[in-house]
């Protein structure tokens, strides 16, 4: 599944991947991602011609020759793969039929098959970078861990608002966390000197485990989908949007098992002896604590891949999200619901939706039995 | 154990509040303005006095749905954002003013020019129209409008310079009076920027006069307001979606627990053999069956497709007052026959695959090793000592099961489009709604918190060794 991910590019598409042309020989595929990347460009030659219909003189081509954007205009219409289909030859069959304007069900698919993966990892990995941080936070330190003085509480409150007021001010996203960083930067400069002020200097608890125990409750209070679609609907469709916002809210589970985890952990003996021999906790806690709190954390990652991937097909079936020219698992699926007798549009992206959800859940599975020491005997 | 409830329900409060917060402000800061929506204007183009009365109308609408008020009790702006911003009618003229703001800083000038523009489309409106001027009224009227929502330097010169020409080729010297004298305060809107303005923190107070305010104290005592849409009370709307979520989401409930406990105990008594092994595998599958394929699926060989029509693709029973009982019975049973199976068979495996962990663990247990020591059958250690300890868990997880009911399959109410929650809902949201989206967030919020309460709560009372108490 993730070599189709890899290398859907080469496996489905209307450019060969290597070709000769008018005497010259190109690698069109590979070539495609250096003018992606600004890098390159197409030879003039190469530019507006037809890739399906060009005469080569010696060509290989990608097993399924057509692009997930390619729209056959003899096979438009849905047609079935069974049925007849208006090809060249055998080599240019579509063999999972086509849809409404002519593009291949099995190219899309197997394009489709890269975008489930890339949704699935990132906002799991959004997830669970924001999951660890907040829950081992909670769960290590507690209510009492975490003590600043009052000088550092009071500026640091001002210097946030500040920080975030600029943030909006500035235009674009990079400048405006380059301008959160420094109001921070400036805060703890300025905090330091204010320390000296008797007033300023006691220490005061911050409620770590309270505020993220309310954060956590907050957002599995308000139905996940609900919120997803809320946020996707109102903005312009593109897959990072999707991304971010199944990842910024899937992390509570990740946050919950590790804030348990660490509750257990943190009155290990081995956490004693690092303290006693004053080791910074931050340091502990990031070397010593997360790593033996990391196993169940995968479990749940197994499984919000998966969930994931679910929820994107979801809202492209219902077409929230994902751009209109990008084909996904989901697209596909919906474009079955328009008329009758069009089983393999439905069915086959259907069957790679289940295939990769039942995996990463086998994949946790799995890990919750090789995990669990009740069941080892 | 009371005062750990009473503690719970203490702390419900600020979540509630941060819930209620983020929704508004997520409301908020949506494209699109609500109010236009509902007046569906495009009166710009007609002649002035129905102008006007369409303005009229607006500013009316938007009083009505209490839009005119500021939205919070504070807001935190810049120096160079005057206070009263949301005084001004129409969003996308707000918006647009922003815009301004943000690249020049003047707002005195700036609202000079506003003025100057809104009076300027006024007094166009009130020339009388003949045949000589009709075809450049329109394209003055036009770039008017355009030049309103407009925040580009250049092409407000061109417009500006567009209509301007346009009034003195066609003689209206008045009104090309006013163009230049509009002219020239957009002039001085850019040549006096104060950019720097923009960098300057503000905090503006508006007191409980806000529509915030309005909102949560009118929610408080129950009234949710009226839909933007049909103009119904949220109230009935959201009572005549609760009545099919509520009928399905029990159905399926009990359908659920009905199958999916026997099976979970038959799996786990013959644990590892080949019995438990093909319905552990099949409740997988099932499990990862994604619902909407399922529901496409089944619509595709059962519902008027061109396999088996035996049941309705969508919608919902509408009995009629002649029928029999019976009749309306098997209407019911005719209508939501597929959305049942849809909804009951992911919960099925979910429950099921709970139940045989829990009986797993309790076969494990030392007091069955003594009943089956003393001799009982086996049939009797499994349903009479065996269940009642792993059925707990199970019970526990149907107050988890409650709140979801409320709010809801999105999914599979979108697919058989039956007017429940989930749809309801989630056309509200697209339509920009707030009322109902409001009412079912924070209706859901408040089911799934008590929900997780009584899962707690009967944590303990099942389960004398957990304690609350101790925290």
């Amino acid at each position: 599944m993730s070599f189709i991910a890899l290398f859907a590019d080469f496996i489905a598409n209307e450019k060969p991947i290597v070709c000769k042309y008018q005497g010259k020989v190109y690698f069109p595929i590979l070539k495609e991602y250096a003018v992606k990347l600004k890098l390159a460009k197409f030879a003039p030659e190469l530019n507006n011609i037809d890739w399906a219909d060009v005469d080569y003189d010696f060509v290989l081509r990608a097993p399924i020759p057509y692009s997930p954007t390619t729209q056959d205009i003899l096979n438009f219409g849905f047609v079935s793969p069974f049925g007849k289909q208006d090809v060249p030859s055998v080599r240019w069959r579509h063999w999972l039929g086509t849809e409404g304007i002519g593009r291949d069900i099995l190219s899309a698919l197997i394009h489709g098959t890269r975008i489930a993966f890339i949704i699935g990892l990132i906002a799991m990995s959004i997830a669970s970078i924001i999951g660890i941080l907040l829950g081992s936070l909670a769960g290590f330190f507690g209510d009492t861990g975490i003590r600043i003085s009052r000088a550092a509480f009071l500026v640091g409150c001002i210097f946030v608002f500040l920080g975030l007021f600029y943030f909006n001010a500035v235009d674009g996203l990079f400048m405006g966390i380059l301008a959160f960083l420094a109001c921070m930067f400036i805060a703890y400069v300025v905090s330091r000197p204010l320390k000296l002020i008797p007033f300023l200097k006691p220490k005061m608890n911050i409620p770590v485990d309270i505020i993220v125990q309310r954060m956590i409750e907050v957002l599995v209070s308000i139905p996940r989908l609900f919120l997803i679609i809320a946020v996707v609907a109102i903005s312009k469709p593109s897959i990072f949007l999707v991304m971010v916002v199944i990842g910024l809210t899937s992390w509570t589970e990740i946050a919950r098992f590790i804030r348990a985890e660490l509750l257990r952990i943190r009155n290990l003996e081995y956490i004693e002896a690092s303290e006693a021999l004053g080791f910074p906790r931050w340091r502990i806690l990031f070397k010593h604590a997360i790593p033996n709190a990391l196993s169940p954390v995968l479990i749940t990652i197994a499984f919000g891949i998966a969930a994931a991937i679910l929820t994107e097909s979801f809202l492209s079936f219902i077409g929230l999200g994902i751009p209109p020219e990008t084909l996904t698992w989901g697209k596909l699926l919906s474009l079955a619901q328009g008329g009758k007798s069009q089983l393999w549009v439905a069915i086959f992206p259907g069957f790679a939706i289940f295939l990769t959800v039942t995996l990463f859940n086998l994949i946790g599975e799995g890990l919750t039995d090789a995990l669990d020491p009740r069941q080892k005997k | 154990m009371l005062k750990y409830i009473l503690k719970r329900i203490v702390l419900f409060i600020p979540t509630l509040f941060i819930i209620s917060l983020l929704t508004f402000f997520l409301s908020t800061s949506v494209p699109g303005d609500p109010v236009e929506q509902m007046l569906n204007s495009n009166s710009e183009m007609g002649s002035s006095a129905k102008a006007v009365a369409a303005e009229k109308a607006y500013i009316a609408k938007r009083k009505q749905l209490g839009l005119d008020l500021p939205t919070f009790y504070f807001s935190i702006s810049n120096q160079a954002t005057p206070k009263d911003l949301f005084v001004i009618p129409k969003k996308f003229h707000r918006e647009n003013l922003a815009k301004l703001i943000k690249q020049y800083g003047n707002w005195n000038e700036i609202s000079a020019y506003y003025k100057a523009l809104r009076n300027l489309e006024i007094n166009t409106g009130s020339v009388i129209t003949d045949s000589s001027n009709a075809d450049a009224l329109i394209d003055i009227k036009a770039g008017i409008q355009e030049i309103l929502i407009e925040s580009e330097n250049q092409s407000i010169q061109f417009n500006l310079n567009k209509i301007e020409k346009l009034a003195v080729t066609t003689g209206l010297p008045a009104l090309a009076t006013e163009i230049t004298n509009t002219k020239n305060l957009y002039a001085s809107v850019v040549s006096k920027a104060t950019t720097y303005k923009n960098y300057i923190p503000a905090i503006h107070w508006y007191g409980i006069n806000n529509q915030y305010h309005q909102w949560i104290t009118k929610f408080m005592v129950g009234d949710f307001g009226i839909s933007y849409q049909d103009e119904k009370p949220v109230k009935t709307v959201i009572w005549e979606a609760v009545r099919w979520t509520v009928l399905l989401s029990f159905i399926s409930i009990f359908l659920t627990y009905l199958i999916a406990i026997p099976l979970g105990i038959v799996s786990a008594a013959n644990k590892g053999n080949i019995k438990d092994q093909t319905i552990s595998t099949s409740l997988f599958i099932l499990y990862s069956l994604p619902s909407f394929w399922v529901a496409t699926l089944l619509i595709m060989f059962f519902g008027g497709g061109d396999f088996l029509n035996l049941f309705p693709s969508f919608g919902v029973p509408q009995p009629t007052e002649n029928m029999t009982f019976w009749g309306k019975f098997f209407n019911y049973v005719w209508h939501l026959t597929l959305p049942v199976i849809c909804y009951t068979y992911g919960g099925l495996a979910f429950i099921s695959r709970q139940m045989r962990g829990a009986m797993v663990n309790s076969l494990s247990q030392d007091y069955i090793r003594t009943a089956r020591a003393k001799g009982l059958n086996e049939e009797v250690v499994l349903w009479k000592h065996a269940i009642k300890n792993s059925l707990l868990p199970i019970i526990t997880l149907f107050a988890n099961v409650f709140p979801l009911a409320i709010s809801g399959s999105v999914v599979l109410e979108l697919i058989f489009s039956i007017p429940g929650m989930g749809k309801t809902a989630y056309e509200a949201l697209v339509a920009r709604n707030y009322p109902i989206v409001y009412t079912v967030v924070m209706f859901s919020a408040i089911l799934t918190l008590i929900g997780y309460l009584v899962a707690d709560i009967l944590y303990a009372v099942v389960d004398p060794r957990i304690s609350y108490n101790k925290k």
